[in-house]
């Protein structure tokens, strides 16, 4: 069956500084996305993954690689082509005030999209409108207000109103919920579940925050510098991780338990990402890698299968280790829910 | 809970801000203590208080414009009547506070050590050179590397990580009593901010500093807190030791956010939100605030409800006793 969107050994490189440098933003991804399915991506922030978004959804040309929307390479499309076949695959962005004009009210904004199609009247438009608002959990009475009179929750619903205007397929979301408080964030993952289910939808679902990722996703890829270190389903990254800098993201993140459960010895990694100007011979990971041998800064770790859909790009990954309960999961230690 | 004397001992703290020819209320009626050395979270949504909470222990919030009444008593000396010269002894060497951004902090146009060294000068009689190596040892404290060199750069040059390293190192260059930390490790990757949690708590430790770790994230405050204040619309609703709290809130809004993190429910099941949102001021009322959001209200809880139960857990809510609230556990 022919992925919905599908990315091939995708650069995306932008020129920097004065001395001709090149920042590898992503440097050579490949992955595919189902119907219907939601797609993780986590890692630290500058590893790419706004770039990967855009890229995705052809906002940013691609340096080099392929990428197929429904099977067809969007290089090959002409303008017009293209242009309609957009807006099956949107894009919302993590700042609720991003993509909202403040000089268009809220309905302005939603009806844009269709305004710009120009299919049906305009009397349709607006009552189409009306139904994306009250999709979203927004009140329609909201649509003549503008942003500036609306809460962070409510201009993230309206940015997802438009997102759906035009029916796609697939929505690709930056850190969407990260700007949000923890009770309008539950809301609105909820939200994103139900219209999946509703509508069919596939998400690419980018965010640093693993309780999220873990809840709506499917299968998840971890990213470092430009570069998948990791893909498989949720439950194997977040219980059986394979890459060490897979177990160290888990193991960093703080755990609401009380102390005497919180028993998982954590990973510290030192440094911070380095520049994707200049990425680490090898290994990328290899200037923090706790487990890093004289081979790592050699020779680059192929991207490997191991299983069936489950890869991973480490020298020392033990091949029989795959499906077994890894020695560090701490995301295991939070207690099963009911 | 000990005879200590505590550090901070907050009462009737009452805050609103002139806007507009009236007063707006931010902040009523706030009392809770801090023990020297002792770590305390304060949590709650958006808009509930926390930062200007946080503010008005160092009288940062704008004399123009906020009223400030209630008493902050801190080592014994109510800060509300210190003239704002004598505030400006204890800011920063007995009180000191960090931000989320630290771009925000620290000031553009000089160096890294300058600032500490400022910040040492201001507050003890050595001279510049032995602010420099107290500087420079501060640096050193706080894990950033080549410290000599790090003095004369400015804070644009350095990350997000090095630069609320090197706020920490201001904060912490006069061994505070207490430190008031709003919101430090938000900006951060979660790799970062354990090495800055690991960091922060490893130096309040070793100077007995006490920690006012304001934060959205109930992760952090379990790992970095022993005990947790709970904001809600410009009241305390909670009071608690962390492990109670996590296990067996009292307060229903407590309760909701701890139910909201997505780790605690099965994956793709739906969420259990709290619902509606955060009163804006004007919506205040005269009883609970958590009324129109909160699945156990009753009529009664329209009528004003006081902080009360048995040390170290106060809460808010009328009906605490006959409520059993879920927490992190099933
Ligand atoms: N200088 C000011 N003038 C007027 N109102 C203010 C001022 N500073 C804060 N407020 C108001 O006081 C209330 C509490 O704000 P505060 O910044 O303390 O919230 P917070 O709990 O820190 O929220 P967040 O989690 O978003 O940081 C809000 O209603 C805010 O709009
Ligand atoms: N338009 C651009 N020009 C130059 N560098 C860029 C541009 N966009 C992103 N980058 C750089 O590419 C890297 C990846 O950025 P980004 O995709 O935003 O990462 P993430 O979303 O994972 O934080 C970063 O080093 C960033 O500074
Ligand atoms: S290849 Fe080497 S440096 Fe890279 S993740 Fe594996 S052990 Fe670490
Ligand atoms: S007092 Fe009533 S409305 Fe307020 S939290 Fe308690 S039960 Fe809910
Ligand atoms: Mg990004
Ligand atoms: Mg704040």
């Amino acid at each position: 069956m022919t992925p919905l969107l599908s990315v091939e050994d995708l650069r995306v490189y932008f020129p920097s500084g004065q001395r001709g440098e090149t920042v590898k933003a992503v440097d050579g991804v490949t992955f595919s996305v189902g119907a219907g399915e939601t797609f993780g991506i986590i890692g630290e922030s500058g590893s790419g993954k706004s770039t990967l978004a855009r890229a995705m959804v052809g906002l940013i040309p691609p340096t080099d690689g392929r990428i197929f929307h429904a099977g067809q390479d969007i290089a090959t499309m002409s303008g017009a082509e293209f242009a309609r076949h957009r807006r099956s695959f949107q894009i919302v962005f993590q700042d609720p005030n991003a993509a909202l004009d403040p000089r268009m009210s809220i309905g302005q904004t939603v009806r844009e999209p269709l305004d710009i199609v120009n299919a049906d009247s305009r009397a349709d438009r607006d009552r189409r409108v009306l139904r994306l608002l009250d999709h979203v959990g927004l009140n329609p009475e909201l649509a003549l207000r503008y942003p500036h009179e609306l809460s962070g929750g409510q201009k993230q619903r309206a940015n997802i109103a438009r997102a759906l205007a035009l029916e796609p397929k697939l929505i690709v979301c930056d850190e969407v919920v990260a700007a949000l408080d923890v009770s309008i964030q539950a809301d609105i993952l909820n939200l994103f579940a139900r219209l999946q289910a509703e509508l069919g939808l596939a998400y690419v679902f980018i965010t640093h925050d693993l309780g999220v990722v873990g809840h709506v996703a499917d299968r998840i890829a971890v990213m470092y510098l430009g570069k998948l270190v990791e893909m498989g389903s949720a439950d194997q990254i977040l219980h059986h991780p394979l890459h060490p800098y897979t177990k160290a993201l888990l193991s960093s993140e703080p755990l609401p338990l009380p102390k005497a459960m919180r028993t998982g010895t954590r990973i510290v990694l030192e440094g911070e990402i380095p520049s994707p100007v200049s990425p680490p011979s090898g290994c990328r990971f290899r200037t923090r890698c706790w487990m890093t041998q004289d081979k790592c800064a050699e020779k680059e770790p192929a991207w490997l299968k191991y299983g069936a859909d489950r890869w991973n790009a480490c020298h020392f990954t033990d091949f029989n280790r795959d499906g077994e309960a890894s020695d560090r999961a701490p995301s295991a230690a939070m207690p099963p829910a009911h | 809970m000990t005879a200590t004397q505590p550090l901070l001992d907050v009462s009737g703290l009452t805050i609103s801000f002139r806007q507009g020819g009236s007063d707006v209320a931010v902040i009523s009626d706030l009392s809770f203590a801090i023990q020297p050395g002792e770590s305390v979270g304060m949590v709650g949504e958006s808009g509930c208080g926390k930062t200007v909470t946080g503010l008005s222990l160092l009288s940062l919030l704008p004399p123009e414009t906020a009223k400030v009444s209630g008493r902050i008593g801190f080592d014994g000396v109510d800060l509300t009547k210190l003239s704002p010269r004598d505030m400006q002894k204890i800011r920063g060497r007995r009180i000191a506070m960090i931000f989320q951004e630290p771009m925000s902090a620290l000031d553009p146009v000089f160096t890294i050590g300058q600032q500490i060294s400022e910040t040492i000068r201001a507050h003890f009689p050595v001279n510049a050179r032995e602010a420099r190596e107290r500087a420079i040892d501060a640096l050193a404290a706080v894990g950033i590397p080549l410290p000599a060199r790090r003095y004369d750069e400015y804070p644009h040059q350095l990350s997000g990580g090095m630069r609320q390293r090197a706020m920490i190192a201001i904060a912490l260059s006069c061994e505070p009593r207490l430190l008031v930390a709003d919101e430090p490790t938000t900006a951060l990757d979660v790799t970062v901010q354990a090495q800055i949690l690991d960091l922060l708590l490893a130096l309040t430790a070793k100077s007995g500093t006490a920690l006012l770790f304001i934060t959205h994230d109930l992760g952090v405050v379990a790992e970095a807190c022993s005990r947790v204040l709970t904001m809600y619309a410009g009241q305390l609703v909670e009071d608690a030791m962390v492990d109670d709290v996590l296990t067996r809130p009292l307060h229903p809004y407590t309760s909701g956010l701890l139910r909201s993190l997505p780790r605690l429910s099965a994956a793709k099941s739906v969420l259990p939100a709290i619902p509606g949102r955060v009163p804006t001021n004007a919506e205040w009322q005269a009883g609970c605030r958590f009324v129109p959001r909160c699945s156990h209200a009753l009529i009664a809880c329209d009528a004003p409800q006081l902080l009360r139960g048995e040390e170290p857990h106060r809460v808010r809510c009328g009906r605490y006793s006959e409520l059993s609230l879920p927490g992190v556990l099933p």
